[in-house]
């Protein structure tokens, strides 16, 4: 079929980019969905074709990925986000105001194809909620009103203003913070790689290269105590001693930047204020362990951050930072960007690997771990966006010194978004084991109106639910598992008093069932069954038997599913039915905690 | 094989308290099943990859802090596991909850209804209520192709026919579409399938998801007898299971994974019964009057041909009588044919289409053809495959799906000679493309390292006889592109192997490696000794009477070329259409006197005959065939149909005829099993164990062959051809397959 030139020198590109030419499926489907605004059969054929793939192995893949169509959107596709951290700022308010504003429904197109509505998932401006995005671009702290002019603009054939910074990265430091990866935030420039080497930039991988073993660089990563950022906590250091040192084949690093959990949005400034931090820690971890080449797997949804990786790669290229013989050591590294298309679940690791090598993104079998069997069946590391950007930070000051800002077993620093009901949403760096109190109180300015406090999700979505009562401790990965709960990625969502636990858990239910990949029966089935319960109960049609069946249904998924993601799912289920179950027997009741049943049953 | 897994080691578990030994490797949802124990599962399909999607087989074990799936979980020494906890039982209950909301519990109406997994499981372990009162997901059904539906509420997304449809049929014509609750599988050509129609899929799916267009809302799972028997298309000898109504076949397949071909079957093997029930069925004897046939009661057609055949005999010339034998019809029927010719009309004018050299294979390896015989199991676990010619995938679709599953398995190699570009090439570590012809020539130089090849030929070849002489075991095949000669040329180049090296034979057809073992052959006897053989002749003479001509007789091209030119006076045709294969076309039947046929359909020979004998298919009576690979299996009649006799009842019938006109004995067998005694007892090959044959297993031959101070073995030019039959066809029996006829992808077979 007819590319344009531009299209066709990608796809080329794309099809030589990787070592299994099916890598680039997913990328070569969203940038023929950027030129044609669709994936049409045609396109399916000559993607097939070019990937020597069976027509249905494309169709298959697109059918998983949530920003692939096979139907046209408007020119100007809005995507408003409901998620809890936006719900709570009024994205669902932003959503009916966009529907009666452009006339249709949700995934609906209007009669000129100019707009087109869809309802999403949290799209990482959670700091900045209401957020949505109009086709790549961010738009934050919304108002009807903000709203209405975004769409005129549009409207009038002109690009509104988006936002050039993710919100709530930029802002005053608090004595409580401690900036150690996020230190360069705000400098002018901060993304060009010069602005980088005058701020201590590639220092560290002087020092890693030139007077550093491999084992020296994994035993500094293990002395400083360093845990995956992701979400596990799973010490780096550890988990790249794991790979076979004798293996024969090609090693992998991937940076897994597909972050997506709902509440958590400290990747994107990452890559956006600091792209260089990143590119240096890993080629600094390639080198600990032996890989030759990295993959930066970024979320579908941040385009602009991937272009802001890209030229920062060039850079780094042309600096001679990446690729052979990097600063005259013999040591060769190659990094490029990989784009996701929409699937929270591609940030579980082995689903990754497999989007990345262009399937589906079903988790895998475990063992193999992916030291020993991972990217293409070959010895992979894949990290968190922000543990490989610490790691330059580490090896520049020494492990103990990082190991020393935190507190024992949870070396350094960490990024905590923090979003919901509290009076300056942002993203702040602290160090480990900092009071949770004291820092939403003391650094976030604690609950705007005055309100009380009713909950708090500490990392995530997936973590399970704190009362007011519970959060005074200390964040780091071990007090927070004797809470209850989990540090997770650090995306932080508080809620006040106002707020209705039973709509929370409706809300974090939608978003599970959306993303369940589908592949096992418990997370599939479960999650799906639990959404529509918790939406009738919501509604106003709950029984008493329901508040039991969703404890019930929740804890028949709990460590049951193939993966991680029907245990987030039912995590927070559980705790909110546990620790606020009489607000479910006031459902039965008629009262809510914000509104009353009969304006549920006008919900419905 | 054997040898190897007595070394291996084993471990011992312990499984609800007992020690329980296994190989170490072995899964533990295997190792539970080794002791009777069930682990529910649906995705866990031995020989398809591993899933851990259904969560069914989720066990307790000792020092694991979650339950486990057993279909992942490797069995290791000293591992502690429970399968019947309360946790496990609530486990499988609540999965079963979890299954059945978006599942549209229209068993009643559903064809698995009886017969389906899910229905068994919850009636096992599920709970029996339910607390799901939200709306289902809900999908209209849809139609793929003719002979597969896709109902999407009942599908439990166990993947097994995306699996079975990419890696063991190796199409990928199905997918995982959408995500989450609403997956579904999907055809790869938008709204409908192109593929092999094999059906895999269909019968591999556990619930009422898929099915098959010929048999849906047509009857019931237990309102049918169960019949296995041998598929009567290709040489491969699949068992397919043939569920029967009524005497009349409902559909085909073989779920029960019995036989050499498991549960694998192909588009013919599993739908192609239709034929059975086709409106020109020949349900009559007829005989010509004139130039028309007209149906006459059994009694007057035996008696006309009894009495044609006495005349042509009276008329004095010995050499008149051609008979041509069926590559499709018993072992016993085809014995008792060349019976017949030999013992009761004295000539050796007997042969049958033949499209591979069985005789050749046999002759060449002499002595050692016993050993070098290669099953179609052998060939599942061979290490390395070398195919020279022949395209499997269309024309032996068992051998192409042992071929992918020992690739899959075992990580075999396969290496292809051949002069077209075939499917298993793209599964072949290494594809050798010569000219058309050039086979044999490519063969004498793995051999010799003679003859005149292109340089670049010349290299590809030296790297495969490399590659060969590394394996310790090696299979060979080849189709009819290597006959006579050149079978020298391959067992030559074979013997030279370090390796284990067994053949075999690729021919079309159910039966033509048994019409060879029977001896239905102008210059062999049964189990292929030379006619020339006093002693054989001798043997045989004494079982059957009569006297048994010494010289070789005329081969099939030769007797219809006899017929039509007028030096043959009868000739007597059983199961075959010779004229369509052999004959000048629009010469008919030329000058022949007499022509008798057993046939099913009024074919260009029937059309043509005197006498027409209404004969039975193969589902239609019982007996022995002998596959390609030369194993014997047994036929069990399944369906009936009014009017047609079997081969065996004819034959029998008009023995009795002629003996009452003075030639030949009546043949005094009871059943066909009486006549495979006979043969057990005849030919050494096939005194094999019967306990194996009668559990339904396949008996491999061992060929017991002397040379017999005969030399080089050669045929001539075009006497061994292929009937280049493809997926949707099936010689003369193809045509009448509506079901097979009716396929898109089988117009666009070349």
């Amino acid at each position: 079929m007819e590319l344009s030139a531009q299209l066709a020198a990608k796809f080329e590109k794309l099809q030589t980019s990787y070592p299994v030419k099916r890598s680039a499926l997913i990328p070569m489907l969203m940038y023929a969905q950027d030129e044609f605004g669709v994936i049409s059969d045609e396109m399916v054929t000559e993607i097939a074709r070019r990937l020597n793939l069976h027509e249905v192995q494309v169709e298959e893949t697109l059918a998983y990925y949530s920003m692939l169509h096979r139907k046209p959107w408007g020119k100007n596709h809005v995507q408003v986000c409901t998620n809890v951290a936006c719900m709570l700022r009024g994205g669902n308010e932003l959503l009916d105001r966009a529907k009666k504003r452009l006339n249709i429904g949700n995934k609906e197109v209007t009669s000129d194809g100019i707009f087109s509505l869809e309802e999403v998932e949290c799209i990482g401006a959670c700091t900045g909620a209401p957020a949505m995005q109009v086709n790549y671009d961010f738009y934050e702290n919304l108002t009807p009103l903000r709203f209405d002019r975004i769409i005129e603009t549009l409207d009038a054939g002109r690009k509104p203003d988006h936002e050039p910074v993710t919100s709530g990265a930029l802002h005053p430091r608090s004595p409580l913070e401690i900036p150690v990866i996020s230190k360069r935030w705000g400098i002018p420039n901060s993304r060009k790689i010069d602005t980088y080497i005058q701020n201590e930039g590639y220092q560290a991988l002087e020092k890693a290269l030139k007077e550093m073993a491999p084992e020296q660089i994994i035993e500094d990563v293990k002395k400083s105590g360093l845990r995956g950022r992701g979400g596990a906590g799973f010490p780096t250091g550890m988990k790249w001693s794991f790979v076979p040192k004798d293996s024969p084949k090609p090693k992998y690093l991937i940076c897994n930047a597909d972050e997506s959990e709902p509440g958590s949005c400290k990747d994107r400034p990452l890559m956006e204020l600091d792209p260089h931090q990143l590119i240096e820690g890993m080629v600094i971890a390639g080198r600990a362990f032996g890989a030759h080449e990295g993959f930066i797997y970024i979320r579908g949804e941040y385009r602009y951050v991937l272009d802001i990786m890209d030229i920062a790669l060039a850079e780094a290229y042309e600096r001679g930072y990446l690729g052979k013989n990097i600063l005259g050591t013999g040591f060769d590294f190659d990094l490029i960007t990989h784009t996701g298309a929409g699937a929270y679940e591609c940030g579980e690791e082995s689903a990754l690997m497999e989007s990345l090598e262009g399937k589906r993104g079903n988790p895998r079998i475990k063992p193999p771990f992916p030291a020993v069997v991972g990217l293409y069946g070959c010895p992979t590391v894949i990290n968190n966006a922000e543990t490989l950007s610490s790691v330059p930070a580490i090896i520049r000051m020494g492990g103990e010194a990082y190991a020393a800002l935190g507190t024992s077993k949870n070396g350094g620093t960490r990024m905590l978004c923090v979003s919901g009901h509290v009076v300056k949403p942002g993203i702040y760096e602290v160090p480990l084991g900092l009071n949770m109190k004291k820092f939403i109180y003391e650094v976030v300015g604690g609950i705007p109106g005055g309100k009380k406090l009713k909950a708090v999700i500490p990392g995530g979505s997936s973590c399970p639910f704190l009362t007011a009562d519970e959060i005074d401790i200390p964040m780091d990965f071990d007090s927070l598992a004797k809470a209850g709960s989990m540090l997770g990625s650090g995306g932080m969502v508080v809620m006040d008093e106002d707020t209705c636990m039973v709509d929370m858990a409706r809300r974090v239910m939608h978003f599970y069932a959306h993303e369940s990949c589908g592949w096992c029966i418990p997370c599939r089935e479960g999650t799906s069954w639990l959404m529509k319960m918790l939406d009738r109960f919501h509604a106003g049609y709950g029984t008493a038997a329901d508040i039991t069946n969703v404890l019930e249904l929740s804890k028949n998924m709990l460590g049951r599913t193939f993966c991680a993601l029907g245990d987030a799912a039912a995590m927070p289920t559980i705790s909110i039915v546990e620790k606020w179950r009489n607000e479910f027997e006031d459902h039965l009741q008629g009262r809510c905690a914000y509104k009353n049943v009969d304006a549920l049953l006008g919900a419905r | 094989m054997a040898d190897q897994k007595t070394e291996q080691k084993l471990v011992t578990l312990k499984i609800n308290g007992a020690d329980t030994q296994v190989p170490a490797g072995t899964l533990v949802i295997e190792a539970t099943r080794r002791i009777g124990t069930e682990v529910p599962s649906f995705c866990y399909y031995p020989g398809l990859s591993l899933q851990a999607a259904c969560r069914m087989c989720l066990i307790e074990v000792e020092k694991m802090p979650k339950l486990q799936t057993a279909c992942t979980l490797v069995a290791t020494e000293g591992m502690v596991v429970k399968t019947d906890s309360e946790q496990v039982r609530n486990a499988r209950k609540y999965m079963l909850e979890f299954l059945l909301t978006n599942h549209p519990l229209d068993c009643p109406v559903c064809d698995k209804g009886g017969e389906c997994e899910l229905q068994d499981m919850v009636f096992r372990y599920g709970a029996d209520t339910s607390r799901f009162v939200e709306e289902k997901i809900h999908r209209p059904e849809e139609k793929w192709s003719d002979l597969v539906y896709y109902d999407a509420p009942r599908c439990i997304l166990c993947f097994r026919c995306v699996r079975v449809c990419d890696e063991g049929m190796d199409v990928k014509a199905l997918g995982v579409g959408m995500r989450g609750a609403h997956s579904i599988i999907i055809p790869n050509r938008e709204d409908h399938l192109e593929c092999e129609e094999c059906g895999m899929c269909i019968d591999i799916c556990p619930v009422g998801a898929l099915t098959s267009g010929t048999y849906r809302y047509k009857t019931r799972p237990w309102e049918m007898q169960y019949h296995s028997t041998i598929c009567t298309h290709c040489s491969n000898g699949c068992k397919t299971t043939l569920s029967v109504r009524n005497h009349e076949i409902m559909r085909a397949n073989n779920r029960d994974m019995s036989g050499i071909n498991k549960d694998f079957l192909c588009v013919k093997g599993r739908f192609g019964f239709d034929f059975t029930q086709h409106p020109e069925r020949v349900r009559q004897p007829l005989v010509r009057k004139g130039d028309k046939l007209y149906p006459v009661s059994w009694e007057e057609a035996a008696q006309t041909a009894a009495a044609k055949l006495k005349a042509v005999v009276d008329a004095g010339n010995k050499d008149a009588f051609g008979f041509i034998g069926s590559n499709r019809t018993s072992n016993e029927e085809n014995y008792l044919f060349q019976r017949m010719a030999r013992a009761t009309f004295g000539t050796n004018n007997i042969d049958h289409h033949r499209t591979a050299d069985f005789t050749g294979l046999v002759t060449t390896l002499g002595d050692r053809a016993g050993d070098a015989m290669l099953t179609m199991e052998q060939l599942y676990q061979s290490k390395a495959v070398l195919l020279v010619g022949n395209d499997p995938t269309n024309q032996n679709p068992l051998v192409a799906w042992q071929i992918r599953s020992g690739i899959r398995h075992f990580a075999s190699k396969l290496f292809v000679i051949n002069s077209a570009e075939i499917k298993l090439e793209r599964k072949a570590t290494q594809y050798i493309k010569v000219a058309p012809g050039q086979e044999a020539a490519a063969l004498r130089w793995m051999a010799h390292e003679e003859g005149q090849l292109g340089h670049e030929l010349v290299e590809q070849l030296v790297a495969l006889k490399a590659a060969l002489e590394q394996e310790s075991e090696v299979a060979i095949v080849f189709g009819a592109e290597i006959s006579g000669a050149a079978i020298a040329l391959l067992t030559a180049f074979g013997s030279k192997l370090p390796g284990q090296v067994r053949y075999m034979a690729l021919a079309d057809y159910a039966n033509s490696r048994g019409a060879a073992d029977m001896g239905v052959l102008p210059d062999r006897l049964p189990g292929y000794a030379y006619v020339d053989n006093a002693g054989a002749r001798e043997a045989f003479e004494k079982l059957w009477g009569g006297v048994i001509p010494s010289q070789a007789g005329m081969t099939a091209p030769q007797m219809v070329e006899a017929a039509q030119s007028g030096k043959l006076k009868a000739l007597y045709v059983m199961g075959a259409n010779p004229l369509a294969h052999f004959g000048t076309l629009g010469f008919g039947r030329g000058k022949l006197d007499l022509l008798i046929v057993h046939e099913m359909f009024l074919t260009e020979t029937a059309n043509q005959a005197d006498i027409v004998f209404a004969a039975a298919s193969a589902y239609e009576k019982d007996g022995t065939v002998t596959n390609t690979s030369g194993e014997i299996q047994l036929l069990h009649k399944a369906a009936e149909i009014m009017g047609p006799r079997t081969d065996f009842d004819l034959l029998r019938i008009l023995s009795h005829q002629l003996e009452k006109l003075g030639l030949g004995k009546a043949f005094h067998y009871k059943t066909p099993s009486a006549v495979f005694e006979e043969i057990r007892k005849a030919v050494p090959s096939y005194n094999v164990q019967a306990a194996g044959l009668l559990t339904g297993g396949a008996e491999p031959t061992r060929v017991q062959f002397s040379r017999n101070g005969h030399g080089a073995y050669d045929v001539p030019a075009g006497l061994i051809r292929s009937a280049q039959d493809t997926l949707f066809t099936s010689g003369t029996l193809g045509r009448f397959c509506t079901m097979m006829e009716s396929l898109p992808e089988a117009e666009a077979q070349p």
